[in-house]
């Protein structure tokens, strides 16, 4: 309680309440009691729920299908409440090549930061709460997800959180779209993985998502999917209604197109995997040699050592050994863990549609009597 | 042959299009367009009537306008003077621009459907953006006025007068329809979906399944109602319609040869196979990422 009301108090202190959706204007009124409650300077009150704006589904489904790489991303704006984060906008990032020089960085920083004072002069929401990736059969794992979701984590409340949005599951007839955001035990252990025993399924946790409309928009997509009567009397059956979103039947699809693309795609996920653990054997092996090396080096002047004082001389003087033999750092093992948890994605995906293939096979057959 | 025909009247055309570039004939719509007015619409001020915004799109070769996204600008009405801010505009649209650079202005919109003479002179202002190529206006109409319908209307202008005044033109209505791509439908369909729950949210994911057992409840009680139909006309309570049976005859006459032939074993025994496979990579990645935490440990 007594936690609560230190928060109010902040909240009526501080001169950008970025989260406090009560006192927007600049005028601090005194905050309601009902709302107290629910407001926390300090984010304390752990996220349970994102909550995905209809427009934002809209926008994102837009971007990620127009965009020509598989890569497309965007940043999501909104605000969190009572441990559920409305995520009401969004907008595209520029996509940039891999070999990522300063220019191009500067000026999406330029970009972003521009953009979000443009959406802010027309009462839009403009804190960034996380990002959104678009993937192909269901595999996302991939560094610079986890990078940028790392970077984001210390400058974002709640650590922001990542949506990502598969292609190949919305072609099929399932828009999906998923919330994750880095657990705890990664961050601690972001350089030394092994120490803390993770694996790739402990890297991300997935937040609940919920999708929201609003009220105008829900009673506009009603107006949208009416089906209106064709006015002639004897129109034929095909033309007999009318309706802007007549119903559709992808999901009903017994194409399995994607199936030859998905197994290639895990072919070339272990390959890739195969190439990762020979650099990491190649590298582990050199480590054990050094090491040997060293440690022989090591054995020998304590015996000469040991001799000399036998001998009644004095002691060979102590050598930094560690200077003298260069042993590599121990190699991370985070791109590969990566490559087996997309390794995982893609077999998952996989089998699903293997799955809802075989339940259609046996509605067709069903259906045709044979 | 037939080349010389049709290009020089390609080139005629093309020399039409710089004289006076067509007239656009079809507004198309992109969902996200029309999502993002009614969210701005959403967001305005209390002295705000109406909101206008830039739409942006692109002209294909032929006279269909394609309108694939939209932005809110800022602008203020009163009872003497309009004003847009066109720094906003500008800004707005570099920005847009960078992202995605195929799409260009192709007008504007506002919300509800009066036309007045403000219309006019931010359409005349739009028109100098898109010269050559002729600005269309798109009114959304949110529904929330009580006895007006919510819908969407599209109109190019053109001057009216002898000496012709920007705040003076004349609004063609144009056909306006909703265009999307196949893969977006699910989205839509979803939000659908979502907009007729009663709380108007809806929780995700939804697994692969949960929609083909919707799909395939959906067809099963199609033809429950198709059975209860033909059921009716054949006790005679009911006089057929020849129309819908030749209509149904086409829809389930559809040829069941090549299941018959033993293409479903052979079709079986694959996705079984591939089901396989998938589960044994899974359990292979989990068994090496426990592995090497053993191995280096």
């Amino acid at each position: 309680m007594a936690a609560t009301s230190m928060a109010a108090a902040l909240a009526a202190s501080l001169p950008a309440p970025e989260a406090a959706p009560a006192p927007a204007a600049p005028t601090y009124e005194a905050i309601p009691a009902s709302m107290s409650k629910a407001i926390d300077i300090e984010a304390e009150i752990p996220l349970t729920c994102v909550q995905l704006d209809g427009l934002v589904v809209a926008k994102i489904l837009k971007h990620t299908r127009e965009s020509t790489s598989s890569s497309a991303h965007g940043l999501l704006l909104g605000l969190d409440l009572d441990g559920t984060l409305e995520v009401s906008n969004s907008f595209p990032l520029v996509h940039h090549s891999s070999d990522e020089d300063d220019k191009s960085s500067k000026s999406a920083a330029r970009y972003q930061a521009s953009m979000l004072r443009s959406l802010k002069e027309v009462q839009s929401d403009d804190s960034v709460v996380g990002f959104y990736q678009a993937t192909t059969l269901g595999a996302f794992f991939n560094q610079s997800l986890l990078e940028t979701q790392a970077v984001h984590h210390e400058k974002l409340r709640h650590g922001g959180i990542v949506i990502v949005h598969d292609l190949s599951q919305a072609a099929r007839g399932n828009a999906s779209f998923r919330a994750f955001r880095l657990t705890r035990a990664f961050l601690e252990a972001h350089k030394k993985l092994i120490s803390h025993r993770l694996t790739f399924s402990s890297i991300l946790e997935e937040v609940p998502l919920k999708i929201r409309t609003s009220l105008l928009l829900s009673s506009f997509l009603g107006t949208l999917t009416e089906t209106s009567r064709s006015p002639l009397a004897d129109a034929s059956p095909a033309s007999a209604t009318s309706s802007l979103l007549p119903p559709s039947f992808n999901a009903l699809n017994l194409g399995t197109a994607n199936v030859t693309r998905n197994l290639e795609q895990i072919i070339e996920a272990v390959d890739s995997y195969r190439t990762e653990e020979g650099n990491l054997a190649y590298l582990s092996r050199q480590i054990a040699r050094e090491r040997a090396k060293a440690d022989n080096y090591v054995a020998k002047r304590q015996e000469e050592s040991a001799a000399r004082v036998a001998q009644g001389l004095a002691p060979l003087p102590e050598e930094d050994v560690s200077r003298l033999f260069k042993i590599p750092a121990e190699p991370s093992r985070l791109e590969s863990m990566l490559l087996l948890g997309q390794i995982d994605a893609h077999a998952k995906n996989l089998s699903g549609t293997a799955s809802t293939g075989l339940v259609k096979m046996h509605a067709a057959r069903a259906s045709s009597g044979v | 042959m037939s080349t010389v025909p049709s290009s020089s009247s390609a080139a005629q055309n093309a020399s039409a299009a710089t004289v006076a570039p067509r007239t656009p004939s079809l507004v198309t719509i992109h969902p996200v367009a029309l999502f993002s007015i009614l969210d701005h619409y959403l967001r305005r001020t209390d002295t705000q009537d109406r909101v206008i915004g830039t739409l942006l799109g692109t002209r294909s070769d032929s006279d269909v306008v394609e309108v694939k996204s939209s932005f809110a600008v800022l602008h203020s009405e009163t009872s003497e003077q309009v004003a847009v801010d066109m720094d906003y505009h500008r800004t707005m649209y570099e920005l847009h621009h960078k992202v995605n650079p195929k799409e260009v202005i192709v007008g504007w919109y506002s919300t509800g459907s009066n036309l007045n003479t403000y219309s006019a002179l931010i359409q005349n202002f739009y028109s100098q953006e898109t010269a050559p190529h002729q600005a269309i206006h798109v009114s959304l109409n949110t529904g929330v006025v009580q006895g007006e319908k919510a819908g969407v209307q599209a109109y190019v202008s053109s001057p009216v007068g002898v000496f012709p005044k920007p705040e003076n033109c004349v609004f063609t209505p144009v056909p306006v329809e909703l265009k999307f791509h196949e893969a977006e439908r699910t989205g839509l369909d979803l939000l659908t979906a979502t907009a007729a729950d009663a709380s108007s949210t809806s929780s995700q994911p939804v697994a692969d399944l949960e929609i083909l057992e919707k799909s395939i409840q959906g067809v099963s009680d199609m033809l429950d109602r198709v059975l209860a139909y033909v059921r009716s006309v054949v006790a005679g309570e009911i006089k057929g319609d020849a129309a819908v049976g030749k209509y149904l005859m086409d829809t389930l006459g559809s040829s069941t040869e090549d299941l018959e032939k033993g293409g479903f074993n052979a079709s079986l025994q694959d996705t079984l196979m591939i089901s396989y496979l998938a589960n044994l990579v899974r359990s292979q990645a989990e068994v090496s990422s426990r592995l090497a935490l053993t191995a280096s440990s």
